[in-house]
């Protein structure tokens, strides 16, 4: 089977699959509302309201510990939450188990440490949840993973392992890995800080891509370059609570709380 | 009797000594991955369970297990085998052991494998055989051969419930001879010969098993 026919029954399939449901653009991509989280006797989120439109991309931004990462979190069902609810695409997440994968199935996650797969090629990084998940057949796998590697410009590394690609390119796969599973939101938790700074760049030109692309990202980042080019809107957390929530132009040149202030500036400096 | 003669008595005993190894690793493969893959999955009363039953088989005396089993269990009509008594007894023991290696290795792990794993839809199962004991495996690979080489010098001790390994002939052999050092000198050089070819074999299975690591030391 050539490449474009195993995508384009890729494509059916996908289109398939979303027919079955109701349509998702009478939904928010995301809905939260009044979010709390205890870890212990710390509350590390604290009453968080937040909403995302299909298509938009967010930026939170924040100093360590504020909850960003936590936030994020949760949105995949990575981190249980205690009050409130989460609504992705209209689907409650936590409500049932079967719910929360399908919820899950429609998100992909970027972590800070890359977390590829040590033992497993490329490739077979990127078509392990095709295989096992989606029931999809060897080749028609392997050909939609080579489509995102080309994406994110390392096709000719698909049969290296993890440990023989530098930072930036793991990174790279496993943003590819991830929009292998035609996710409708993709969560960025700090995808740069681990990176050495030339690394940081090719990075960032593949998820500005993606933005292009009409993907709905909602990233942690302190990359206020990356925030201030691409996202929809800035969202400021400290200490567990969403305290600034502005466009990109408003939340830089005329942040109003004064730790967004004070955040800015250590940034700058 | 010549050196050779000695030698050649003693590895009349091989054939014990390996099927008591083979046999026992019939038992300790499944035993060390099953409950090593529970302790690290369970909490609570099923974990105390699991942890009992691992406990049990590490902590207990060899020889007294080996003497409960053979000697005092057809008291209450259960008759096994002393070659089923050996492989049983020292393969639990071994994978008492190894369990805890199982165990470690997952738990080892970077949680973030876990996640990954998660977050592209996998269920717990598919992490597992897929994600986390294959990289657990390979980590504990000397450590299982390890264990290995243990078990084929523990299968000394089933000369003791009547199977004639070569600790067995040995005995023999210097009880005949009225010559201990020569017999038991032989004796030792005859468990090296089994065991230094499977430390061998261990390093090439960790060299196979990890040609990842291997590659990226030339870079």
């Amino acid at each position: 089977m050539s490449s474009s026919t195993a995508m384009t029954a890729m494509n059916l399939r996908f289109q398939k699959d979303s027919l079955c449901m109701q349509d998702p653009r009478q939904n928010l991509a995301v809905e939260i509302d009044a979010l709390h989280k205890w870890y212990g006797a710390f509350h590390v989120l604290k009453g968080i309201d937040l909403r995302v439109a299909h298509g938009s991309r967010i930026v939170i931004c924040g100093p360590s510990g504020s909850g960003k990462s936590t936030l994020i979190r949760c949105l995949n069902g990575l981190e249980a939450y205690r009050q409130g609810t989460i609504m992705l695409d209209g689907t409650r997440l936590g409500e049932d188990a079967v719910q929360t994968a399908l919820a899950r199935r429609q998100t992909g996650m970027v972590f800070q440490n890359f977390n590829l797969f040590p033992h497993l090629s490329v490739l077979a990084n990127c078509t392990l949840a095709l295989r096992r998940v989606a029931g999809m057949a060897r080749t028609e796998a392997e050909a939609l993973a080579h489509h995102y590697l080309e994406k994110v410009r390392i096709p000719e590394q698909a049969h290296k392992y993890p440990a023989q690609l530098s930072g930036g390119q793991q990174q790279r796969v496993a943003i590819a890995r991830a929009l292998c599973m035609s996710p409708r939101l993709m969560l960025f938790d700090e995808p740069t800080s681990a990176l050495d700074p030339e690394m940081i760049r090719e990075v960032l030109d593949v998820m500005t891509e993606l933005a292009h692309d009409g993907m709905t990202m909602i990233c942690v980042t302190h990359e206020m370059g990356f925030a201030r080019e691409v996202a929809d809107e800035v969202v400021f957390m400290d200490q567990g609570s969403i305290v600034e929530q502005a466009v990109p132009a408003t939340f830089f040149s005329a942040p109003s709380h004064p730790r967004a202030r004070n955040f800015l500036s250590t940034l700058l400096h | 009797m010549s050196m050779f003669d000695i030698w050649s008595g003693i590895l009349g005993g091989f054939r014990i000594t390996a099927s008591v190894t083979l046999y026992g690793l019939i038992f300790a493969v499944p035993f060390a991955l099953v409950f090593g893959v529970a302790q690290y999955l369970t909490t609570g009363f099923a974990r105390f369970l699991v942890t009992s039953v691992i406990e049990f088989w590490r902590s207990s005396a060899v020889v007294i297990l080996l003497f409960v089993f053979y000697y005092a269990l057809p008291v209450v009509g259960v008759t096994l085998s002393a070659m089923t008594v050996g492989a049983m007894v020292l393969g639990l023991n071994t994978a008492g052991y190894a369990s805890q290696a199982v165990r470690a290795g997952l738990q080892a792990l970077d949680r973030g494998q876990k996640e990954a794993g998660q977050a592209l839809g996998l269920s717990r199962a598919a992490i597992l055989l897929l994600i986390e004991l294959p990289q657990a495996l390979r980590a504990m690979s000397p450590t299982f051969i390890n264990l290995v080489i243990q078990l084929v010098k523990a299968t000394s001790l089933v000369s003791l419930i009547t199977l004639t390994d070569m600790t067995f002939r040995a005995k023999e052999i210097a009880q005949v001879e009225y010559d201990p050092v020569p017999v038991y000198l032989a004796l030792l050089l005859s468990y090296f010969m089994v065991c230094y070819p499977i430390a061998l074999f261990g390093r090439w299975v960790e060299r196979s098993v990890n040609p990842v690591r291997e590659a990226s030391r030339g870079i």
